[in-house]
């Protein structure tokens, strides 16, 4: 706060500081006048050298603050339009006070011959050195300090200027103060006390009498003194234009220094007062007239004398009225003497200044003029008073708090969360803010807003008091750079407000979006799938790696989705196939076709990949394959038929060949193997176990859906499969366990049949072939191998009782057996199933015609195939 | 493309994927109204309304007896269906369930 180095915890000096533009007053004449500081040379020279100049700096903006200090210099200049926000008055006048005591005990002791007329009383009284709050402690400084001096017209004086400030002339320098400077004919503190207690007196009782007041002034106040009446008069005005204000408002601010003034004088005791009184009656005799002020008025005070301060008491409320465009309506009046003196006076003295005396000695048509004129303006002034009742109650710097504190809560509502006031804020959204404090880091922008925000107007606010009051001269153009940049920097900060839409918060489920008018906040953000295509693709991306072999029924079911997703899309892509090419040929047409054909072979890539079915086998795995695995499903089983039409004849066989390398591996057959099997001939009389009805329907499933495409391949493939697949079934396959099941017996049927049938529509032709020879043989081995390993378990091979129907396909079996048996064979067939074929005889008998039939019929399908028949039985 | 959880992620983009997995398996479907279903689902959409083929459907009666109101016995009835279309809207939720 040091501003020029100075301790600051001296009172005096923070006093100063307040006040710096005195300071910078002082400061000037340091450098000006070396005659009045000629005792306290080395005082003044410490100071210079404390100060270093910078108050020469300061005061070239002196002047401009008086505006911003004391009220707009547009606004009539009332009481009231000048600001309370600073204490010159108060503060100072207190301290003034006793300085001013000091001052005149000084001068009271001091012989009174001591006139010399340049001799200023401060240079030589109780303060040794030029602090710069002299002017203070000088009781007519602080009248000069109110800007109302500009009321009269009369520009500030320039402290250069005035060669030698007295004390005198500064204490005459009241209210009217500029003005008496400057006219250098001053009347005496008494004489203006006397003025004002007259005004006051007389203005309650009657505004008329004229001779009355000069009376009055004189028994009351006024002191033998060598000082003419006249001298007086002129300025009696100016002095008492107040008092009339001040009456009729009857409440002076604390902080105005004209009452503290009053007061001063007033509470003088009597030898202190005389003294003063000497001593500015003899200042003012004997100071230099000021030469500007004595041309401006030079005739006044002998025309105008007596009139004036009448008519003033006459008007009191007029003069409050400070109706400064009135003026104008005088200017030509010829009696109005003092048209130039009021002009430069100021509003308050242009007035109404005819009255009953005036009028009596204007004509007719003058007088009749003036009254209309008058009651014009009359009736003007006081609407005039009425609107500017409150005029220059704010001072600028109020407005300007004020817009701050507006401009403020405007931003806080614009949606700022992060103001500084965590009051306000927790009111506005409890939740959020304890979250947000709990949570600290994650919001991302809004902390360097809060700070940006925080600088403009916290730091602004409070600048007021600390920054503020020390550049308090810099006027009102500071005011508005500072407006300004905060508006400014309001507008930055908006920009800078959090620029990305969303804000993810760590553990949220979702992103925060901000919401906006033109971007409305998203209620739900799915992020989708490129496409099904992708999906499929990253499925088809190759055979997982091994580890992956883990195949549960979720992974398993999600494959079969995928099989169907691909398969739905070939299917579709079928659908779309162009139209055929005719001979001429249309190019875009083939282009068409070879795209197609492409987009086909791709689809069935993709589903041959989503199948599985070349994922490499794991004997014994306790899972089983993942194509097995998708066959358990009953879903799975539908796919085959229908990916087996678009498959290649090398995909068919891949495919067979799994199903039936893990034959006993299905479901259908390893569900369906029987313990149930072994029971019936052990007991006879237990109920016959049935396959679960689930079960019953896989194998149910499976014969409608699998079997039918496997018979279409394998009734076509050369006998060179079908070994190969009976081979694999013989190695790999547990052959005791497929006898029993359903499904396993009809693969074997299917296998044997097949190659029967191979043996008699070709075997014929080229019995004795070369190369085919070698198949044969190695068919008539495995055939023995399977027979061999079917034969023990012939009695087993019924899943039933003979009254059970369901054994179609064992007789199908055997019937294929039978075909391909050598007659050694077919007699070992006969032996073993001789007695199921006489049971199911037997009990046909005694079943209802059609159903008689039916069994029969099954049974001989194996009897004519070893060139029998069931008639022969019976 | 290598992603590793192509057998994982991939086919279950949605709640609705894992209903798809479901299909034509065996469901246990529990619905408002103290209401379950088991069966075979043919087919659902977006609003859960669901197909179901072969179901068993078992209601829960709370009966209170007249003399005591505080003693509550739930009963079960049970209806078989062979197909069966369930609004969605009812559909509490959906449940693989192994074929027994």
């Amino acid at each position: 706060m040091s501003f020029f180095g100075f301790d600051t915890t001296l009172p005096r000096d923070r006093g100063h500081q307040k006040s710096a533009p005195g300071f910078s007053h002082s400061d000037a004449f340091a450098g000006l006048s070396d005659r009045a500081r000629g005792p306290t040379d080395d005082d003044a020279l410490d100071f210079d050298d404390t100060y270093d100049g910078l108050g020469d700096q300061l005061e070239e903006t002196g002047d401009d603050l008086n505006e911003d200090t004391f009220g707009a210099e547009a606004e009539p200049a009332t009481q009231e339009s000048v600001g309370r926000d600073f204490d010159f008055g108060g503060a100072t006048a207190a301290m003034s006070r006793t300085m001013q005591e000091e001052q005149m005990l000084y001068q009271a002791r001091q012989p009174p011959p001591a006139k010399k007329p340049a001799s200023p009383p401060k240079s030589a009284a109780t303060k040794p050195k030029r602090s710069g709050y002299e002017s203070y402690a000088e009781p007519g400084y602080i009248p000069r300090l109110e800007a109302n001096a500009s009321l009269w017209g009369i520009a500030p004086k320039k402290p250069a200027e005035e060669p030698k400030p007295t004390p005198a002339a500064a204490s005459v320098a009241t209210p009217a103060a500029a003005q008496a400077a400057a006219g250098k004919k001053m009347m005496s503190l008494e004489e203006v006390e006397a003025m004002m207690r007259a005004q006051q007196t007389k203005k309650p009782v009657t505004p008329q009498p004229p001779p009355q007041v000069p009376q009055h002034q004189d028994p009351i106040s006024q002191p033998p003194s060598q000082q003419p009446p006249q001298q007086q008069t002129p300025f009696a005005p100016s002095i008492l234009q107040r008092p009339p204000q001040s009456a009729t408002q009857s409440t002076f601010g604390p902080g105005l220094q004209r009452p503290a003034y009053q007061a001063e004088h007033q509470a003088l005791p009597p030898e202190l007062a005389q003294s003063l009184r000497e001593m500015t009656l003899r200042e003012s005799a004997a100071m230099p007239a000021n030469e500007q002020a004595r041309a401006r008025e030079p005739a006044l005070p002998t025309q105008q004398g007596p009139t004036q301060p009448r008519q003033i008491l006459q008007n009191p409320n007029r003069l409050s009225g400070h109706g400064q465009p009135l003026q104008q309506h005088y200017h030509p009046e010829p009696r109005m003497p003092h048209i130039g003196a009021s002009h430069s006076r100021g509003p308050s003295f242009q007035g109404p200044v005819v009255h009953a005396e005036q009028l009596m000695h204007m004509n007719e048509a003058e007088r009749k003029a003036y009254l209309v004129e008058d009651a014009r303006r009359a009736k003007r002034n006081h609407k005039i008073h009425l609107l500017s009742k409150d005029n220059g109650l704010m001072t600028p710097q109020d407005k300007n708090f004020i817009t701050r504190i507006q401009l403020q809560q405007l931003v806080a509502a614009t949606g700022n969360i992060d103001e500084q006031n965590g009051e306000a804020a927790l009111n506005e959204d409890f939740y959020y803010q304890v979250y947000s404090q709990i949570r600290g880091a994650p919001r991302q922008n809004p902390h360097q807003p809060a700070n940006q925000f925080a600088q403009t107007y916290l730091f602004q606010t409070g600048g007021r008091y600390g920054l503020a009051g020390r550049r308090h001269h810099r006027g009102a153009d500071n005011h508005m750079q500072r407006m300004e940049q905060q508006v400014q920097r309001a507008v930055e900060a908006a920009k800078l407000k959090p620029k990305n839409k969303q804000l993810v918060i760590e553990g949220s489920l979702g992103k925060i979006s901000f919401s906006n008018a033109k971007t409305p906040k998203p209620l739900l953000n799915i992020k989708r799938p490129e496409s099904s295509d992708s999906k499929t693709q990253n499925q088809s991306k190759g055979p997982p790696s091994r580890g992956a072999m883990h195949v549960d029924n979720k992974s398993v079911l999600k494959d079969i989705e995928n099989v169907y997703t691909t398969l739905m899309r070939l299917e579709d892509h079928e659908r779309h196939l162009p139209p055929p090419v005719d001979v001429a040929g249309n190019d875009a047409l083939i282009h068409e076709h070879i795209a197609w054909q492409q987009g086909a072979k791709a689809l069935i890539d993709k589903i041959w990949s989503d199948l599985k079915v070349m994922e490499p086998i794991i004997p014994n795995s306790p899972v089983s394959h993942p194509f097995i695995a998708i066959l358990s499903h009953p879903k799975g089983k539908k796919t085959i038929p229908r990916v087996f039409r678009h498959i290649d004849e090398q995909q068919r066989i891949t495919l067979i060949t799994m199903i039936v390398v893990h034959l006993d591996g299905l479901d259908v057959v390893r569900l369906a193997m029987p313990p149930y099997a072994a029971a019936p001939e052990e007991d006879p009389n237990a109920p016959p176990a049935t396959l679960p009805r689930s079960v019953r329907d896989e194998i149910d499933l499976f014969h409608r859906t699998v079997m039918p495409s496997l018979f279409a391949y394998v009734n076509e493939a050369p006998l060179s499969i079908v070994s190969g697949l009976l081979g694999l079934v013989l190695d790999r396959t547990n052959v005791q366990q497929l006898l029993r099941t359903r499904v396993g017996l009809s693969v074997l049927a299917m296998l044997v049949s097949r190659a029967e049938l191979v043996k008699s529509t070709v075997g014929q032709q080229q019995q004795q072939g070369g190369p085919e020879q070698q198949d044969w043989d190695l068919w008539a081995a495995l055939y023995g191998r399977l027979f061999d390993a079917a034969e023990p378990a012939l009695a087993h091979l019924f899943p039933g009782r003979a009254n059970d129907a369901d054994d179609v396909h064992v007789w199908q079996f055997l019937a294929a057996m039978g075909a391909g048996a050598s007659p050694e064979q077919q007699q070992r067939l006969v032996l073993g199933v001789k007695d199921r074929v006489m049971e199911t005889v037997a009990v046909s008998k005694g079943l209802p015609q059609e159903m008689a039939a039916q069994r029969l019929g099954n049974v001989n399908l194996f009897m004519r195939a070893i060139g029998l028949d069931v008639e022969l039985l019976s | 493309m290598a992603d590793v959880e192509d057998s994982g992620a991939s086919a279950a983009n949605e709640p609705l994927d894992l209903v798809r997995l479901c299909l034509d398996e065996t469901v246990f479907v529990k619905l408002r109204g103290d209401r379950e279903l088991k069966g075979r689902l043919h087919g659902y959409d977006s609003h859960c309304n669901l197909v179901l083929g072969d179901v068993e459907e078992t209601v829960y009666v709370v009966e209170e007896d007249e003399d005591e109101p505080s003693s509550e016995a739930v009963r079960t009835v049970k209806k078989h269906s062979e197909m069966l279309f369930v609004r969605g809207d009812s559909v509490v939720l959906i449940s693989p369930q192994p074929a027994s």
